[in-house]
């Protein structure tokens, strides 16, 4: 490495750290406001997360799903197809493994109705991504706007379940699905609080990272988002590769679903996928779309959501008001004006793919 | 009341905030923007209405401060996506996220505190026309506004010469700038005027719709506006059309159902997103041409 490249990291990195610093402080800056002293909230939030084994399981817990969802926004983002729709694809996985669950529920083993409400859930995240793409390449109607609006037509579907058809009869308050039966629940990493889903998310940010790295798919992939006429050109199935992309992506977030549900919840109930589609596409854009990086952006916005609760019982204020810092922490990663002067290859935009309008 | 007059009466109360939004949104899309933060800009436009209106008692004030509020988080947006080069996709969720956790951690102090909020006005005269008075003459003064509000944007948009400039921003950035115009100039005042019309769907969902402030409040309306703005091809009036169509279909199962008729809400809350992504799929490619150019170029960004 040559001496301005080694000064061109480090400067990178500074300029990272202060982005990180400045958030805290402005964060601290809001918290204060609300008379509470953000040097002990940080302290109890550090205290509660990092150093608490338990926490520490549920960072992880919460990461599964975002790891998967994030993953899905990266891999149909390297043939430069924009997916919206992790929310709802999310949502569709764990509406599938759940409606598995109850039309199956004792008639399997444990570990072959998991495998089966895996395969269920990533297969209609798979298709509800593919509706989209479908569109687009037979209507050319825009994807970023298609998983949007489907987004909306999950969580209804979502709720007339739970209000009508699958609503637990003996259930008591917020109305939700019977419980998944024990032995259908991921089961937990050793001795850990941590469900197989971590495991999942991890085995599959590996094995994107090699396709996309390693395979002629991989390649193809982003020969397409790079210049879909001169793939097209070069005699590759643009149309085909598009389509595998966003339903590889789609059956990702699938499979987040039924990791969340079979993991976490083991119940389908109103607003239990936490906005997890939206941070996942933060994630994934925070990491450039990198899988590598993608699990790691995961992992962090995973903690610092934790961190909320810790704001919550220790600090007293609403646990909502962590998406402050995280937002604040979002701001000043992008804002941080290294864009402008150099983007990155991802970050340039690929050429219309297709003559495809909005 | 009969069916269809409740319906349209609900349709006009619960459009009226996702109006504003979408008009705000259009005239930012217009300029070649898009923010998806349209939910976050209600939602601090709706607590800072309602913290307003409970400190002064006056509501008109309160609906400044929820338009100042929703400018000032839609300027975020404007200077990360305009003066950073950020993706807007992108910012406009970390917009929407700011919002949601600025609201919760100032809003509950609010929660549960009552207010000298809009009330009801009936218009004399209008108001004793059959069916028509209880549709449209029987609302609080933000609805009334809103009356006003669509066909103002419309002839802002396509009648005045700042509308001209503006969608030229959003078409054919270089032929503004070729003219002396500062197109980046023109983009910050329409995110940011779109993000104070949010602001006001916001503050009207608090002052004059709910009367009350909680965590969450607008609950996706935001995003519908989004999703409006797309399915009235970025234009006004149509946006107007769309917001009340949505609010009818928000309307029509409670009206069912007082009157027996089980329908679950949810298969219907369904209905504006599938006819939306319908009328996209039949007139698509007509659609697709009205889409300002600069905006194509966002949804064709890969991050």
């Amino acid at each position: 490495m040559t001496r301005p490249d080694s000064a061109r990291l480090a400067r990178g990195a500074a300029r990272l750290a202060l982005a990180y610093a400045a958030a805290l402080v402005l964060f601290g800056a809001f918290i204060l406001t609300k008379g509470a002293n953000p040097i002990e909230v940080y302290s109890a939030m550090w205290r509660s997360t990092v150093t608490n084994g338990t926490s520490v399981g549920q960072v992880l817990v919460k990461a599964a799903p975002l790891i998967l969802a994030g993953l899905a926004v990266a891999v149909p983002a390297r043939a430069g197809l924009v997916n919206v729709g992790g929310e709802g694809q999310i949502i569709i996985g764990a509406v599938a493994a759940a409606g598995t669950a109850l039309a199956l529920d004792g008639k399997l083993p444990g570990a072959v109705m998991i495998l089966v409400m895996a395969l269920a859930a990533a297969v209609a995240g798979g298709i509800w991504a593919g509706i989209a793409a479908v569109l687009r390449l037979t209507v050319r109607i825009n994807e970023a706007i298609t998983t949007l609006l489907l987004n909306y037509v999950a969580i209804d579907l979502l709720l007339y379940l739970i209000y009508q058809p699958w609503k637990d009869k003996h259930g008591s308050g917020q109305p939700a699905t019977r419980s998944l039966a024990e032995g259908a629940r991921l089961p937990l990493i050793g001795t850990s609080k941590v469900h197989d889903g971590f495991l999942i998310a991890v085995v599959a940010t590996v094995v994107i990272f090699a396709l996309l790295r390693w395979t002629s798919w991989g390649f193809r992939l982003r020969v397409v988002g790079g210049n879909a006429e001169a793939a097209r050109r070069a005699g590759l199935p643009v149309p085909g590769l598009l389509l595998s992309a966003m339903v590889v992506g789609g059956a990702l977030a699938g499979l987040g679903g039924m990791v969340h549900f079979a993991g976490a919840e083991f119940k389908l109930r109103p607003g239990m996928t936490l906005n997890f589609g939206y941070i996942a596409f933060l994630a994934a854009w925070l990491a450039r779309h990198d899988p590598l990086k993608v699990a790691g952006a995961a992992v962090l916005l995973a903690l610092i959501a934790i961190g909320g609760d810790s704001l919550q019982v220790d600090s007293g204020l609403p646990a909502a008001a962590v998406n402050v810092l995280m937002g604040l922490v979002l701001v000043a990663v992008m804002g941080r004006g290294q864009f402008r002067r150099k983007p990155p290859v991802a970050a340039v935009a690929p050429v219309a793919v297709a003559g495809v309008a909005a | 009341m009969i069916l269809p007059v409740e319906v349209a009466v609900g349709a006009v109360r619960g459009g009226t905030s996702i109006l504003y939004a979408a008009l705000g949104e259009t005239v930012s899309e217009r300029a070649g923007v898009i923010n998806l933060g349209t939910e976050g800009c209600m939602l601090v436009g709706a607590l800072a209405g309602y913290g307003v209106t409970a400190q002064t008692g006056n509501p008109w004030i309160g609906v400044l401060a929820g338009a100042a509020a929703g400018a000032l988080l839609a300027g975020v947006h404007a200077v990360l996506v305009l003066s950073r080069g950020a993706n807007q996709l992108a910012t406009g969720l970390v917009v929407l996220f700011l919002g949601l956790g600025l609201t919760s951690l100032f809003g509950a102090a609010y929660v549960g505190r009552s207010i000298h909020a809009f009330k009801p006005v009936a218009i004399p005269g209008l108001s004793s026309i059959p069916a028509l008075g209880d549709i449209f003459f029987k609302h609080d003064p933000l609805t009334y506004l809103s009356y006003l509000a669509g066909p103002a944007v419309w002839w802002l948009l396509y009648r005045s010469r700042p509308g001209l400039i503006l969608r030229a921003a959003g078409e054919r950035q270089e032929v503004l700038a070729a003219y002396g115009h500062s197109p980046l100039r023109v983009r910050y005042l329409a995110v940011i005027g779109g993000g104070a019309l949010a602001g006001i769907g916001g503050a009207q969902l608090s002052t004059a719709y709910a009367n009350s402030w909680f965590e969450n409040m607008t609950q996706g309306r935001g995003f519908i506006a989004v999703a409006l703005v797309i399915f009235a091809a970025w234009h006004p009036l149509r946006a107007v059309g769309g917001a009340y169509l949505f609010g009818a279909a928000l309307a029509l199962s409670p009206a069912l159902q007082a009157r027996g008729f089980g329908l679950n809400q949810f298969a219907l809350d369904a209905i504006p997103y599938v006819v939306t992504i319908l009328v996209l799929v039949v007139l698509g490619r007509r659609r697709a041409h009205a889409a300002p150019e600069g905006l194509k170029k966002v949804f064709e960004m890969a991050t």
